[in-house]
């Protein structure tokens, strides 16, 4: 880091290490395959045979097949079902309507089964919330219904026994606890579902000693007290956010994980359509850390979190003195609470360019009614308040649609409550304590010392899917059912009811967790039915809906079509409360000098539930693009000051707690400032999940009001080092011998939004006219192709986790990437441009651009890589002999080879076996060792759509057709079809002024069109 | 005399020992061709199944055991709910009809043993032919006529092009016939 900090003359990097041309970037650059890509060939790694012996071994079986094999022509068997229930046809996919239960969000699904097993989940897309999508979690939710080490039988102190004992021995054990007054104590996480909710009241009722606990973990509590606050109100509307010409987000990552980022994405890009019009929103992002919303910010300003309280008062003052709101909200409560704070003070003592500063006051004011603020779930309450009241101020609340509520069914119980359990517990008045499907081990504050408290309680019951902390030290572990093998109900948003119907029997000896407790509120283990809480959801809807709807049909009918369409939507409008000023009342700022933690969401593990899934831990962190770990990440300057660089292990202590974690150096991070992401360092949970990353749980205090943002933690460099493995600085499309390469080549290609509305063709100035020396083939017909939106694309990763599932992407593991043998057939690639304090971020989804001139298929000795008729460059596995030459003259990086057969190389054959097998799409093949693949258009969905055209006796059509990448993006930014129609939507892109080719000056013309992005910016702004 | 006998085994015995195997080779290579290719394979089925009796005699429809050949990738074969559609009446008494009713009140799977296969790497698709109005003689000869099912023609990517090469050729009674696609995402991905 000796460098000077000037431009070094590109305009894009990808990295600080590329920023300043560090010598082992150069040779990244310069060669496809890593440094020593095939160099851990060792043969005695491959398998423990020697030569001699394996040749005795393929004599000996040469012999034994030789004499043993009566009928070498046999081809098997081919065993019908005995009696074919009518749905189900061989070959042909069935689609069930469901519900995700990966998060608190509760998405509508649609499951893909196939012979009766689901191998695809995508949003519903009749789902009014979810319409069709789906966030990368519940894409790759598949894995965990095949996951190999889930739970799958009862144990009573780690030996396996009957439900039948299980089930006796715990209602005797609640019958006692009953009898003797003894508290039992059900810790459940949030519920949503009122069908387990009534369960749960089941339960209570058959034993009335019962005390139910919820907790959240890095849920948005503070937001809705905020809202109880302010409205006093518990119901927070939905935010009408296609409607919003201006956003304001202050350390809200509602893009990439707060809120339904999902229907937030969607109707995000729906105001950044560029067929649609200019009519784009302007997003402005006051952060630290550098977050998925913060990469697509049209403006960031960089704040350190604990600042925001600050900001927010002097923004309001602002806006309160210039007498630019209306009088109503110039009155004594709010004068008095920002009345001395000046935004123009604010601006000069953090250092914010007060251009911008004055941009967003103005915008703010000039679209009154037609503006939202957002304030981030780890804020403090007060900044929620404060948020409330400037959307109040702004008339904002004309954006709040008050038809589709969240529901809140079940509070988190407060601190005292959770300390009260623990004191219980300690004490030994808690008899038999029931994990509802939680993990409060490691989700609960540390400080709460749960984990010593278990020892005094009789019996300790967890119901799980999964091992985890909290089974580790139970008694009785009994095994859930996997979402996709039960049944349940969910109430998210006022609107709509989602339902959740298996769509596979269970695979192992699990039930569902209501099951278990409606069995024991009978008191009678032989009571279980596998349909018990089938027909209890069935008829707690008959009661709680059917009855008091005004539905037209009998029951039985308005049952089976909400199955079948999987929602009933309900009248859920609630009229908008008034504002109560007075809740703003005394709120100061409270920011401390020093070094601040911000601990924050994870993107893909969720509160932990999905770290043993490998498909979500390969999949590249969205903005460093770290893989399976988490870090702290830091600035340049906050790393320089500490004297350490990326890999160096740092202490953070922060009120008595120490970690060591991983530095990752991150560009457009506030100074002065840490943030770790939660949801990692699991114990107990398997053989991908253990171990993977560090708990930064332990940071989280129960006695905090805010327990996300720790101010004032006393940071020291350890001197020990990490290996942190990010495929940021893999596959560069650039050669090191060219300056502003970018440019020239168009890699990135991007604008402002005011010079397009002034020369829509200001990207094709000066653009040359490409001639080809050889005679090229014409393509009539329908020729595939398509666009890449940029403006929408928000880089969440989804199309990644969908590819992964529909193409049967292996996982490799940490070792693996950190060698660049990544298997995913997407890429997000990520630009930075500007200075490593400030950049602007540009992204770019990579993938095989399918060119008609593929500089693959000339190279390839064998011909297994050519071109269809239909423009699609194809790889023929069989063919295929490992060359690698393809991938060697790929320009854009996209081919990947097949180092190991992976299946059985990551983690001793980990997901080599019967039931993760199961998984695969039966359409895709396979991938062994030694072949090159690479992302194929998916060519099974293009040949079932012309089998259906074929049979419908029709010409296949371009939109026929979905990708997977497509059908997953939230924000429809990919778009597939043919490219010879000049009406198909994709053309329309193709043909557009931004639409543009990268790496066009090859002349490989990729049948991929990028739509350059145009940033919502004003000349006088930047 | 040394000199001789290289001579000797140089000039004679090794072109003759060469052509010999080489003879040896080609004859076996396209004498046993057939047989590689699996031509006149006839295994023994679970129960025996006619189909000279039902699709020729009887005149039943291939489709109405067949179901999926218009519909998907794959023919099927009949689940034996099917087979009892008749048999619950017909035929009761014969000993293989009382195989079969066994196999279906106990549940039990009918391992039928498989003639046709194509390799595993190739995704053919039955309906898309099918629904041209390719005939199944085209490929399977004229099950009508066996008594036992029995592979006829090969079913390798040779097979595969012969007609999609040469249609008009092979398909003579389709009138107006395209050529069928012969590139490798047409069947392999």
């Amino acid at each position: 880091m000796a460098k000077s900090f000037d431009k070094s003359g590109t305009k894009f990097w990808k990295s600080l290490k590329d920023y300043y041309d560090d010598p082992e970037i150069l040779k990244k650059k310069a060669n496809e395959f890593n440094d020593g890509v095939t160099d851990d060939f060792d043969p005695d790694q491959l398998s423990k045979l020697s030569r001699r012996k394996f040749l005795a071994l393929l004599t000996a079986s040469a012999a034994f097949t030789a004499t043993s094999c009566t009928d070498y022509r046999d081809k098997g068997e081919i065993v019908p079902y005995n009696q074919r229930p009518e749905e189900i046809l061989p070959g042909k996919a069935n689609y069930y309507a469901s519900t995700c239960k990966g998060c608190e969000l509760e998405c509508g699904i649609l499951v893909k089964t196939r012979e009766g097993r689901p191998i695809k989940i995508d949003g519903n897309p009749e789902h009014p919330v979810s319409k069709g999508k789906i966030c990368a979690k519940g894409q790759a939710s598949i894995l965990n219904l095949y996951d190999p080490e889930r739970l799958s039988e009862p144990m009573i102190q780690n030996s396996a026994v009957s439900w039948k004992k299980v089930d006796s021995e715990i209602i005797k054990a609640l019958k006692n606890a009953a009898e003797s007054k003894g508290e039992i104590a059900i810790v459940s996480q949030i519920l949503n579902s009122p069908s387990t909710l009534k369960a749960i009241e089941e339960f209570k009722k058959a034993y009335p000693t019962t005390k139910v606990y919820y907790y959240e973990f890095m849920g948005d509590a503070a937001k809705k007290n905020a809202w109880e606050k302010c409205y006093g109100s518990s119901s927070l509307p939905s935010v009408k956010l296609n409607e919003a010409n201006i956003i304001l987000s202050l350390e809200s990552d509602f893009l990439g994980r707060e809120g339904n980022y999902i229907e937030n994405t969607r109707l995000y890009a729906e105001r950044k359509d560029i067929l649609k019009g200019t009519d784009f929103n302007k997003l402005y992002v006051v952060e630290g850390g550098m977050s998925l919303t913060g990469m697509n910010a049209d403006i960031r300003l960089r704040l350190k979190p604990e600042y925001q309280t600050e900001f927010l008062l002097s923004l309001i003052n602002e806006l309160v003195s210039g007498n630019k709101v209306p009088a109503e909200f110039r009155t004594g409560e709010v004068l008095n609470t920002v009345g001395g704070y000046s935004l123009k003070n604010f601006a000069s003592k953090h250092n914010l360019d007060e251009n911008k500063l004055s941009g967003l006051v103005n915008d703010l004011v000039e679209n009154k009614g037609k503006s939202i603020v957002f304030a981030g779930d780890t804020m403090p309450e007060e900044v929620h308040v404060l948020t409330n009241l400037l959307n109040e101020i702004l008339g904002n609340t004309a954006l709040y649609d008050f038809s589709s509520n969240h529901v809140k069914h079940s509070a988190p119980s407060s601190t005292e409550e959770i300390k009260q359990l623990v004191q219980n517990m300690k004490n030994g008045s808690v008899k038999v304590l029931i994990h509802f499907d939680s993990n409060p081990v490691y989700h609960l504050p540390a400080d709460l010392r749960y984990e010593e408290s278990i020892k005094n309680v009789q019996s300790v019951v967890s119901l799980s899917e999964f091992p985890n902390e909290t089974t580790a030290i139970s008694s009785f572990v009994l095994p859930l059912n996997n979402a996709l093998e039960s049944w349940g109900d969910s109430l998210v948003r006022s609107n709509v009811m989602t339902f959740q119907q298996p769509v596979i029997a269970p695979i192992f000896k699990t039930r569902e967790k209501e099951a278990i407790l409606l069995t024991w509120a009978n008191g009678n283990a032989e009571s279980y039915k596998f349909d018990i809480y089938h027909k209890f959801v069935q008829n707690n809807f008959k009661k709680e809906v059917y009855s008091g709807g005004d539905f037209a049909e009998d029951f039985n009918s308005v049952w089976f079509s909400a199955l079948h369409d999987g929602f009933v939507e309900l009248d859920g409008k609630q009229s908008k409360a008034k504002f109560n000023v007075s809740s703003v009342s005394g709120i100061k700022p409270s920011a401390k000098e020093g070094i601040t933690l911000h601990l924050q969401k994870n993107y893909y593990l969720g509160d932990g539930k999905f770290s043993n899934n490998g498909w979500l831990q390969e999949i590249p962190h969205p903005v460093t693009k770290v893989t399976w770990d988490n870090f702290a990440a830091v600035s340049l300057s906050t790393a320089e000051k500490l004297g350490v660089t990326f890999n160096d292990m740092i202490k953070i202590n922060a009120n008595g707690t120490e970690l060591e974690l991983p530095v990752m150096m991150q560009p457009g991070m506030a100074d002065d400032l840490i943030v770790v992401e939660l949801g990692y360092g699991r114990k107990n949970s398997g053989e991908v999940a253990n171990d993977v990353g560090f708990n930064a749980n332990v940071f989280l205090k129960s006695a905090m009001a805010s327990p996300f943002v720790l101010q004032a933690v006393n940071v020291s460099k350890t001197g020990n080092v990490y290996k942190l493995v990010s495929t940021q600085e893999h596959n560069f499309l650039v050669d090191p011998s060219l300056r502003d390469f970018h440019k020239i080549r168009k890699i990135i290609f991007e604008g402002t939004l005011e010079e397009y509305e002034k020369d829509p063709k200001f990207l094709k100035e000066g653009e040359k006219v490409l001639k080809g020396i050889t005679r090229e083939h014409k393509y009539t017909g329908l020729k595939w192709g398509m666009a890449i939106d940029l403006n929408k694309c928000t880089s969440c990763g989804i199309c990644v986790a969908s590819c992964n599932v529909e193409n049967n992407i292996p996982v490799v593991g940490k070792d693996q990437v950190e060698v660049g043998r990544e298997m995913q057939w997407m890429r997000i690639d990520r630009y930075y441009s500007g200075t490593p304090e400030d950049p602007q971020v540009s992204n770019q989804p990579m993938l095989c651009q399918h060119c008609d001139n593929a500089p693959c298929e000339n190279v390839c000795p064998v011909n297994a890589t050519n071109h269809s008729p239909d423009g699609l460059n194809q790889m023929v596995y069989n063919r295929c002999v490992g060359t690698r030459y393809c991938a060697n003259n790929c320009p854009y990086k996209v081919r990947r080879f097949n180092f190991f057969d992976f299946r059985d190389h990551f983690a001793d054959a980990y997901y080599q076996n019967d039931i993760t097998a199961l998984a695969h799409n039966p359409e895709v093949t396979v991938r062994s060792r030694g072949v090159m693949e690479k992302c194929t258009f998916c060519i099974q969905r293009i040949m079932e759509a012309r089998q259906d055209a074929i049979r419908e006796g029709r010409e296949l059509k371009g939109t026929d057709v979905q990708t997977a990448c497509q059908q997953a993006c939230p924000s429809d930014a990919i778009i597939f079809g043919d490219i010879n129609d000049p009406n198909s939507e994709v053309s329309k892109y193709r043909n557009h002024d931004i639409g543009y080719h990268v790496l066009e000056e090859l002349y490989v013309k990729p049948n991929i069109t990028y739509m350059a992005k145009l940033r919502n910016t004003r000349s006088e702004d930047v | 005399m040394n000199n001789k006998l290289l001579d000797y085994a140089l000039r004679v015995r090794l072109p003759i020992t060469l052509f010999v195997v080489a003879l040896a080779f080609t004859i076996t290579f396209y004498v046993s061709r057939a047989e590689r290719d699996g031509i006149g394979y006839q295994p023994d089925q679970p129960i025996n199944y006619s189909h000279k009796l039902h699709a020729g005699d009887l005149q039943i429809d291939c489709q109405y055991c067949h179901t999926g050949v218009t519909k998907g990738r794959h023919a099927l074969v009949p689940s034996v709910n099917i087979c009892m559609n008749c048999h619950t009446i017909a035929r009761k008494d014969k000993p293989e009809i009382i195989k079969l009713t066994e196999y279906y009140k106990s549940g039990k799977l009918l391992p039928w043993k498989r003639v046709h296969k194509v390799p595993d790497y190739a995704y053919f698709n039955h309906s898309v032919h099918v629904n041209k109005g390719i005939k199944c003689e085209t490929c399977h000869g004229d099950p009508r006529k066996m008594d036992k099912i029995e592979q006829v023609k090969n079913f390798n990517m040779t097979g595969c092009l012969t007609c999609h090469r040469n249609p008009e050729k092979q398909l003579p009674y389709l009138a107006d016939v395209k050529k069928g696609p012969e590139n490798c995402f047409a069947c392999h991905r």
